[in-house]
């Protein structure tokens, strides 16, 4: 998973840089029509058109069937049901496309949502880090310690619980994009705060497995290390025209990808 | 039908009063000072403590303003909302009476007679119609009138105006506004040992810390965060036990020693210092699967004590303003359009939480803390009310915490009586650090005057006011207790205690009954269900009931105990004076009715010390709690009321009252 998300970052980073941060509107204007565009080409080449076109007719006719018969309660509930199945099968022949696509698909939206649905910490603003261990590591919550750079302070103790977890509350005194060290026995794991200055790509969560699919702005936690998640608390950006944070870029990124694939759809001779 | 009826009432009686007048008068901006006594506002004007509010008053007017009868707030500020009395508006105390049941009912919400039905599916309960909640308050409030003469009003936290009734105005309710429960705000304690109060008003959970990584040290603790009435599992209109309502999982991680802890809930975390109140976190409860039904509240816990005990306080759930799951707002967005540009705010109607320092979960440090959040609240709103404030409009802030301050804190040093006799509550150990609290608090709202005067253009009329004042509350009389010994209340079996509610009291006895805190309800033979007092006897009845309470004698130093007591015929129009009680007991300083007879409780002795905290009070004799009135203008006349100010700001921009409104205007404002 790392290996994919370095990739996938190392594109997004340079795909995404002319326009950078500052202006949203481009990039989740742009990608998403384009996802829609290669969407509908992938869709025509993994789906089998032919029989598309064929269960959509059969589903018309039997529409057809309805109307022209609904006098006649026995052909109308055999029109229904011949409907039904033929829906069925209208679905079973998206499932090929949909798997191919949802991989490239759930990777740039979560590109968008590193890049545009979160805002650095206001500097002086006071967020909780919360490092969960993994139960089987057998390491105690007690053995975890955080070193922390200059501009962060600590606010109060770390509260360490017996369920393998510890939360330390910080305050961020100074702008920066901040690196906080947790010590875990002799291995360190890094985990980065952004502070102030301008928009950019914020980092939420590092995670482990293929959970890390989602949050690719930090480094795959190591599998079968102590660490199960390192989190920090994070601010949404507010988009015009658009709900803030996550929410707005997930749902803006769908709505104008689907848009746009149907919009050009006919211009391809796609079937859907 | 009501709401109806209302908007059907208020559109014949505004479009036929013509256009709108209001083109040129400069705006209003009202600051509603609940509970600001003219006698402590004078003293520190003259002592130099409160330089802005004597700054206005060398520039206008300053004059105490005659309150309601009876002075308590939902009734006052019913009064100053719609220009009318009690019965007129229809509310006439905190608690009402059903007279088929003789149970006390909330003054906010009527009763429904039809709670609704739902039919069975896999055991839930889908409700097929459920019944329309309407606000009982009646009358045209001024913001209705002022909109639909092409004035702009918006009003932040007007008491009484939960439920909310539909309105063009921009209107936040306060006071009488309910928490996700559905009561005026339950909050929640996790303790590891009982609280002092036997009977405390909170949801008490006792919660033992657990070693789960046995290492010697427990450190972990489990609860629950009760949240709306679970509605789909419950027949229409019961009434939900402790059990039914939705909750969600509270976990408490303790670092031993260190005086910290993490509160978890609904994936939210804070973590807190010992002492330390949490930020607002949101939880939302299912009340459908697949979140179809979600109830989204706010709530922010208080790190009382980690160590050596637990003790962590977690606020009542309040509705979200952010996507808040009953209307509490006219229009319905205006919350949230609140909520956008402050962040989350309290919108219980009483933020401070009295109940936890009136149980003894919360010392008076503890409740300071809490207050200056609702403090920082309402300046927060204040800030935005000024912005968004334009010339021409009529705004109204209300400001909450003279009042509650003056009944939680008057006990360490009285503001009115410096050389009374100490409050029985009073402790000697803690009045020493709040002797001047109720002071420091008046001073606050004069540095928010300050902040207002700033901001508001020079031409705008600017009124500071209040709802009534305020005195010592040092002694309580049980009325129902004085009604049994003087021979107009009887129980049954020859019992001298009992509840009404629970259905002690004989009615074929009963001549007369308290409910309420200042009403006192005749057992009218055809109005009550039970009722034996001829009509033709009322006249009598009533005189003979006000003459002896009036000559009543605290037996402890001979003092008098009711001032005055004022017959509903006389003091109300009679619109909807039916619906309210035929006396209004009027007590003199010091005295109020006891918790106990308020709600009909028929006690052994008659009158004792109020030895609780709640130690100041106003739901006395109206002459001895009026409140203040300053204006930026000077005014020719004085004695006026608060329907004269409602009248008044009408007439400002030229408008005529409307039909049941009694006030007149106030000489010097209008034009």
């Amino acid at each position: 998973m790392q290996l994919f998300n370095s990739i996938s970052t190392t594109v997004f980073d340079v795909l995404l840089a002319p326009f950078g941060h500052g202006v949203a509107l481009f990039d989740l204007i742009l990608w998403p029509a384009l996802l829609g565009v290669m969407a509908i080409l992938v869709y025509k080449a993994v789906s089998n058109q032919a029989a598309l076109t064929r269960v959509k007719s059969q589903i018309s006719m039997r529409l057809l069937e309805i109307r022209l018969f609904s006098h006649d309660i026995v052909q109308v509930l055999k029109s229904t049901g011949s409907i039904l199945w033929k829906n069925t099968i209208y679905l079973g022949n998206h499932m090929i496309p949909m798997a191919v696509m949802i991989v490239p698909f759930m990777a740039v939206m979560a590109q968008l949502v590193a890049n545009y649905a979160y805002a650095p910490s206001p500097t002086g603003a006071v967020e909780l880090l919360h490092v969960k261990l993994d139960p089987e590591s057998g390491v105690s919550s007690q053995d975890v310690q955080l070193a922390i750079p200059d501009g962060v302070a600590l606010e109060v103790p770390a509260v360490k619980t017996a369920d393998g977890q510890v939360f330390w509350r910080l305050r961020a005194d100074e702008p920066g994009d901040h690196v906080l060290s947790v010590f875990v026995g002799d291995e360190i794991y890094e985990k980065h705060w952004a502070v102030g200055g301008d928009d950019r790509k914020i980092p939420t969560r590092r995670l482990r497995g293929i959970e890390s699919f989602l949050y690719p702005s930090e480094p795959t936690l190591p599998a079968g290390g102590p660490v199960l998640s390192m989190e920090m608390d994070v601010h949404s950006r507010s988009l015009p025209f658009l709900p803030d944070g996550e929410l707005g870029v997930v749902l803006w990124t769908l709505i104008l990808s689907l848009g746009a694939g149907f919009a050009v759809k006919g211009v391809f001779g796609v079937t859907i | 039908m009501q709401t109806a009826l209302r908007g059907l009432v208020l559109a014949v009686l505004l479009f036929a009063g013509g256009p709108a007048l209001a083109a040129n008068a400069p705006g209003i901006f009202i600051v509603g000072v609940d509970g600001m006594d003219p006698e402590i506002l004078e003293r520190l004007m003259s002592e130099g403590e409160m330089p802005n509010f004597a700054k206005l008053r060398a520039e206008g007017t300053f004059q105490s303003l005659a309150t309601a009868t009876p002075p308590q707030s939902p009734v006052a500020w019913s009064n100053f909302v719609t220009g009318m009395n009690p019965g007129g508006h229809g509310i006439f105390d905190f608690i009402h009476r059903d007279p088929a049941t003789y149970t006390p009912i909330s003054s906010a919400t009527p009763p429904v007679d039809d709670p609704g039905s739902a039919i069975d599916f896999f055991g839930w309960k889908i409700p097929t119609s459920t019944p329309e909640v309407v606000n009982n308050r009646g009358g045209i409030p001024f913001w209705d009138v002022l909109k639909q003469r092409g004035v702009e009003a918006e009003v932040y936290r007007i008491p009484g105006n939960f439920p909310t009734p539909p309105s063009e105005a921009r209107v936040l309710g306060g006071m009488g506004t309910v928490d996700v429960r559905g009561g005026f705000g339950t909050y929640t304690l996790y303790t590891d040992r009982p609280p002092a109060d036997e009977d405390p008003k909170g949801d008490i959970q006792l919660v033992a810390l657990q070693d789960l990584d046995l290492d010697g040290q427990a450190e972990t603790a489990t609860g629950v965060l009760r949240g709306p009435p679970d509605q789909f599992r419950m027949e229409p209109g019961q009434i939900p036990g402790t059990k039914d309502y939705l909750a969600k999982g509270v976990t408490i991680h303790l670092a031993p020693g260190q005086q910290t802890a993490v509160v978890e809930v609904a994936g939210s975390r804070a973590l807190l210092l010992e002492g330390e109140w949490s930020d607002w976190m949101e939880v939302t409860y299912d009340a459908l699967p697949l979140g179809l039904a979600p109830v989204t509240g706010t709530v922010r816990f208080y790190a009382k004590e980690l160590g050596p005990g637990l003790q962590i306080y977690a606020s009542p759930v309040n509705v979200s303003p952010s996507s808040p799951a009953v209307p509490l707002t006219s229009p319905d967005d205006f919350v949230t359009e609140i909520y956008e540009a402050i962040g989350f705010y309290y919108t219980q109607g009483m933020p401070e939480e009295t109940d936890a320092l009136k149980d003894g979960v919360f010392d008076d440090d503890d409740y300071l803390k809490q207050v200056a959040l609702v403090q920082e609240d309402t300046k927060r709103m204040v800030r935005l009310a000024l912005e968004r404030f334009e010339p021409g409009d009529t705004t109204f802030v209300y400001l909450s915490d003279i009042d509650l301050q003056c009944h939680m804190l008057w006990r360490h040093d009285d503001p009115k009586y410096p050389d009374a006799p100490p409050h029985p509550a009073h402790d000697p150990a803690t009045a020493d650090d709040h002797r001047h609290d109720i002071e420091r608090f008046y001073k606050d709202v004069d540095d928010e005057l300050g902040e207002i005067r700033k901001a508001l253009p020079a031409e705008t009329l600017l009124i500071v006011m209040s709802d009534h004042g305020f005195q010592p509350y040092t002694r309580k009389l049980h009325l129902n207790a004085w009604l049994r010994d003087n021979g107009y209340l009887a129980l049954l079996d020859g019992k001298r205690t009992g509840q009404i509610v629970v259905g002690d009291v004989d009615w074929s006895k009963t001549k007369a009954y308290g409910l309420g805190f200042n009403g006192l309800y005749l057992n009218l033979a055809g109005r009550e269900a039970e009722g034996i007092v001829d009509p033709a006897e009322t006249d009598a009845l009533v005189a003979e009931l006000s003459q002896k309470l009036e000559a009543y004698r605290d037996p402890e130093d001979g003092a008098r105990v009711v001032l005055r007591v004022d017959r509903a015929s006389e003091v109300y129009s009679s619109e909807r004076r039916a619906e309210g009680p035929d006396l209004i007991v009027g007590y003199d300083r010091g005295y109020g009715a006891s918790d106990e007879s308020t709600l009909g409780e028929i006690t052994e002795g008659v009158i004792e010390d109020n030895t609780s905290r709640w130690s100041g009070n106003h739901l006395m004799s109206p002459d001895v709690v009026p409140g203040v009135l300053l204006v930026n203008r000077k005014l020719s006349g004085n004695g006026y009321d608060l329907t004269d100010l409602t009248v008044t700001i009408l007439a400002h921009y030229g408008i005529d009252p409307v039909q049941g409104m009694v006030g007149e205007a106030i000489r010097g404002i209008s034009r």
